[in-house]
């Protein structure tokens, strides 16, 4: 068992052979080797989030047409190590009246729900946990999120907080939908909900399968994190900060961490479901590689969310529902029919066979859709009301200085 | 015998003969408009709505004559077709001040009288909130009279001769230690009061809205948005009643930068108001200065050279374009995208806040403007950079912007339809401005009452017609590049000359009478009332300031709506609270 084909089994061997020595029982020596490897994720993850912040500060930066921060450490990278520090000297402070151990515990069960999934997502061959249910289990514990996000902002007796928790549930319930039944193509085309197994299956990836069950999917997680344009829960310039109003220093850290690091997994989630997780040329031999790759990936899809926030405004809480339960899960359904459909009928073609096919009838989906919204475009500028035709006020001018005839001028 | 003339002689005919005895003409030197007896205030301004079509009360003020023992309220109106003012005026003893509300009849004198009633204690019979609204309820007086006297008060007017003995500075504040000065109600101990009521008399004007029984039933919350808020653009705070995220009532509650600026402009020298005009929209201190300086020059009878008249053009419209281009930024800000349109708007604002340096020397208190021409002249080669932006890169880059937001899905569904004025409304609330003609009223005071030299310029009223926070947002668009074509012109036509009329002076003779100057600012109609009896301080000094009287018309808008639009539309009226509050 080579160090580069299996790096994590080997670990793995070793320190169980270690510990075995020592004479523990192989049956605790087993959950002594998964929490080290849960809190190695879990620890690694959230250090990555020090870089996430240094990127998207950065990159929102060069969106805006400045430089983002530079002068703490080479191209500004320590700033977030700054910032840390700062955040951990400043005081944890209690609102008067809130419920004290809802208010605390709700940073953590969000950040507990985002590392959560980070348990079943295949970082390489073999490491993850390969559960039959995996896809499941994101969406579920996905949602674990949310409940923190609601526990904190009912516990800090803030009415902002409060909008925005009933504004985060609402927002939960309405986006879910979407994600389960996108999230359900990729299920349907690798015949596996284990998300190791949705990597297998994906000698092509699906996102040539299905190009718009990935969008759907994007736009989905995206409004499940709060993100823009979909970022109500804390929209600054409406409810402030919401959830997190009353939150300062290592309790609001959580959040931003947690905050982070839930677009990041949904990148990771994204990649794994559409854009073949760890494969690449390489990943086979040497698992370390997948890794790379699969980061690459997940970066790729975070940075198009981080580009959402940098030029797109805000939409309003009504127009969201409407999206989400008049469009994108309309939508979604018709994709998850197309694609049972298809499926049964092109399955025998031979991989770029079925992929093609598969495209050709999003191909086709998205021509119809584009028809409908231009269709329904056209119709919301009819209905948009004109308070005063053109001409109806005459512009306002001095009256002309005209000289009468003196007849008329008594 | 002019027309115009034939009309005014017409006009003076109707309301001297159906109001014999009541309504009088305004016979003190350097007056001009109508005296009205305080009973027939309500039947003149009806029969001036109604009947002779004016239908915008633009200013509602008031005037403490101390020695003349009385109190007068002035009262400016226009037609939306265009013309002069008609001015008229109701005089009450100074001791029992009470004047009929116009709220009735011109709904956008309710929160004129509100602030006559705060600084000047004029009780007006009839108006519906009758509260103080930019001091706080508990306050001791009315500031804008005559005999009140502020902590810290040394001589009716400035220069105070005291502040320099020996020829050495020396200040108030250092002699009067704090309190030992401050005349406190009986009974009244600062130390031990706490604001209970404030609150309270704001809440208990809200509307709640009783549901129909078989309706889920729900709680009906209140929220103050502000006055520490990212998205009131300063101080303000509005008590907003929600059900769900719908907002059931809204008060505008301000007066948190009030810093009695009108007071401080009685006690100053006519010139030295000049910089303080341009503490009032810090963000288009030009167009204050030249409103300040035309209703100045109008009682002094000076006009500046043709170079200066110029200048000034180009000045006022290159703060108009920054100014818009800054609100369009901010709105989207408003709107939730993540600073990004408000820094590409701040970039070409900073361009033109670098034209302004360099002429003024100062970016944003330019202190340019005076009695009679401008400060200084343009140097050669800022000209060369104004002629740049003018001719090369605004053109370039509001186009841009125009590409990118306006026809953004996101812009258009936030803004199509939300907080509609229709122009009955905007009229009725003398909203004034984009405001204004975003609602399909194409009244612009350069064009409807041309002042300085804009009946030369080939420009267009920008005007659109849905009433909305999007055509609101569209009307900045049009009126950035009107203001472009406005400045290209004058580029094209500035005659070489002298840029002051006379000699710089530093202290003006200006004649006794009353002038009302007003020009169209980027924010709407901006308005000098300044009332002289011939000494070196103005007697009334007094700001018509649009983003104040636009938010009138702000509950209408908002009621209805949701939560995230209450912060579009208040950003779509683009108020700046140094002049909201003043």
């Amino acid at each position: 068992m080579g160090i580069l084909s299996q790096p994590v089994g080997a670990i793995a061997a070793w320190l169980q052979a270690l510990l075995e020595g020592w004479g523990l029982a192989p049956g605790l020596t087993k959950v002594i080797l998964y929490l080290i490897g849960a809190g190695l994720v879990a620890t690694l993850v959230q250090v990555w989030v020090i870089f996430l912040i240094w990127f998207e500060r950065k990159i929102i930066g060069r969106f805006q047409d400045r430089l983002g921060p530079n002068r703490v450490g080479p191209y500004g990278l320590l700033q977030p190590f700054a910032d840390l520090i700062k955040i951990i000297t400043k005081e944890v402070i209690l609102p008067a009246k809130a419920d004290k151990a809802v208010y605390l515990l709700g940073p953590i069960v969000m950040n507990a729900g985002v590392l959560a999934i980070w348990a079943v997502i295949p970082l390489m061959p073999m490491v993850g946990m390969d559960t039959n249910i995996a896809a499941l289990y994101t969406i579920a514990v996905g949602a674990f999120a949310t409940l923190g996000i609601l526990m904190s902002g009912w516990a800090s007796n803030n009415k902002f907080a409060l909008v925005s928790a009933i504004r985060t549930v609402a927002q939960m319930v309405a986006y879910e939908v979407p994600t389960v039944l996108a999230l359900l193509v990729p299920v349907l085309l690798a015949g596996t909900m284990s998300l190791h197994g949705i990597v297998k299956a994906q000698h092509v990836w699906f996102v040539i399968f299905a190009p718009l069950a990935f969008l759907i999917y994007f736009i989905a997680s995206v409004a499940e994190v709060g993100r823009t344009p979909f970022d109500l829960l804390e929209a600054e310039s409406e409810i402030v900060a919401g959830f997190h109003i009353e939150y300062s220093g290592m309790v609001f850290a959580i959040f931003y961490v947690a905050d982070f690091l839930h677009a990041f997994t949904i990148g990771a989630l994204a990649a794994v479901l559409f854009l073949g997780g760890w494969r690449g040329p390489g990943a086979e031999a040497f698992p370390l590689l997948g890794v790379v790759y699969l980061w690459i990936k997940a970066f790729a899809v975070y940075f198009l969310v981080v580009w959402a926030r940098g030029s797109l405004p805000r939409v309003r809480i009504d127009q969201m529902m409407d999206f989400s339960w008049k469009f994108l899960t309309p939508l979604a359904l018709i994709l998850l029919v197309v694609a049972a459909v298809l499926d049964h009928f092109v399955i025998g073609l031979g991989v770029w066979g079925r992929a093609l096919s598969h495209l050709a009838a999003n191909a086709v989906v998205a021509w119809l859709v584009l028809q409908y919204l231009e269709h329904y475009d056209r119709a919301r500028a009819r209905q948009r009301p004109m308070v005063a035709q053109p001409g109806q006020y005459p512009e306002a001018r001095p009256p002309a200085p005209v000289e009468t005839s003196p007849e008329t001028a008594s | 015998m002019s027309e115009q003339t034939v009309m005014i002689q017409n006009e003076e005919d109707t309301l001297l003969s159906r109001f014999p005895k009541v309504v009088r003409k305004d016979e003190r030197k350097g007056y001009e408009g109508y005296v009205v007896e305080a009973n027939a205030l309500t039947d003149f301004a009806r029969t001036l709505r109604d009947e002779l079509g004016y239908d915008y009360l633009s200013s509602v003020t008031g005037v403490d004559y101390l020695p003349q023992g009385q109190m007068e309220v002035v009262y400016h109106a226009y037609k939306t077709t265009g013309g002069p003012a008609l001015v008229f005026k109701v005089q009450v003893p100074r001791d029992n001040p009470v004047v009929p509300s116009l709220v009735p009849i011109y709904p956008g004198a309710d929160f004129q009288e509100r602030e006559a009633w705060d600084l000047l204690g004029i009780k007006f019979e009839g108006h519906p909130n009758l509260k103080r609204i930019l001091l706080w309820e508990g306050f001791h007086g009315h500031p804008l009279r005559k005999d009140w006297r502020e902590p810290y008060f040394e001589a009716e007017h400035k220069p105070y001769k005291s502040r320099f003995p020996e020829g050495k500075v020396f200040r108030a504040e250092e002699r009067n230690p704090f309190g030992k000065n401050v005349d406190y109600p009986a009974g009244f101990d600062p130390a031990q009061w706490t604001p209970d009521n404030t609150n309270a008399l704001i809440y208990e004007g809200l509307g709640r809205v009783e549901k129909a029984s078989d309706d889920l039933p729900t709680e009906q919350i209140v929220v103050n948005l502000g006055p520490q808020h990212p998205s009131t653009h300063g101080v303000f705070r509005m008590v907003v009643t929600l059900d769900g995220e719908t907002v059931v009532d809204l008060e505008p509650v301000m007066g948190y930068l009030h810093r009695n600026h009108e007071k401080i402009g009685e006690r100053n020298t006519w010139l030295m108001n000049m910089p303080f005009t341009d503490r009032l929209d810090y963000l288009s201190p030009m167009s204050n200065n030249f409103g300040y300086a035309l209703a100045v020059e109008k009682l002094l009878g000076v006009k500046p050279p043709e170079r200066a008249e110029y200048i000034r053009v180009i000045m006022a419209e290159l703060t108009r374009i920054q100014n818009h281009i800054f609100a369009i930024g901010m709105f989207l800000n408003d709107m939730g995208a993540y600073f990004t349109p408000s820094l590409y708007a701040i970039e070409e604002r900073e361009l033109i806040l670098d034209v302004f340096e360099a002429v003024a020397g100062s970016r944003m208190m330019v202190n340019y403007f005076r009695f009679g021409g401008v400060a200084r002249d343009i140097p050669e080669d800022v000209m060369k950079k104004i002629h740049d932006l003018a001719f090369e890169r605004l053109p370039r880059r509001i186009d841009e912007l125009d590409r990118y937001l306006t026809n953004s899905e996101i812009v258009r569904v936030r803004g199509e339809g939300v907080g509609v004025l229709t122009p009955e409304q905007a009229i009725a609330y003398s909203a004034a401005g984009p405001v204004l003609r975003a609602s399909g009223v194409p009244y612009d005071v350069r064009r409807a009452e041309p002042y300085s030299i804009y009946d030369r310029f080939d420009f267009d009223v920008a005007v659109r017609y849905h009433g909305d926070v999007y055509d609101r947002y569209l009307i900045r668009m049009d009126e950035v590049r009107q203001s472009i074509r406005i400045i290209q012109q004058a580029l094209q036509q500035i005659p070489e000359g002298p840029i002051m009329s006379g000699k710089p002076q530093y202290q003006h003779r200006v004649p006794a009478g009353e002038s009302y100057g007003r020009v169209e600012g980027p924010k709407g109609e901006l308005g000098f009332y300044v009332v002289s009896t011939g000494k070196g301080n103005p007697w009334r000094y007094h700001v018509r300031a649009p983003s104040f009287i636009n938010l009138t018309a702000l509950a209408e808008m908002t009621k209805g709506q949701k939560v995230a639009d209450t912060v579009i539309i208040l950003g779509s009226i683009d108020i700046v609270l140094g002049e909201t509050d003043r």
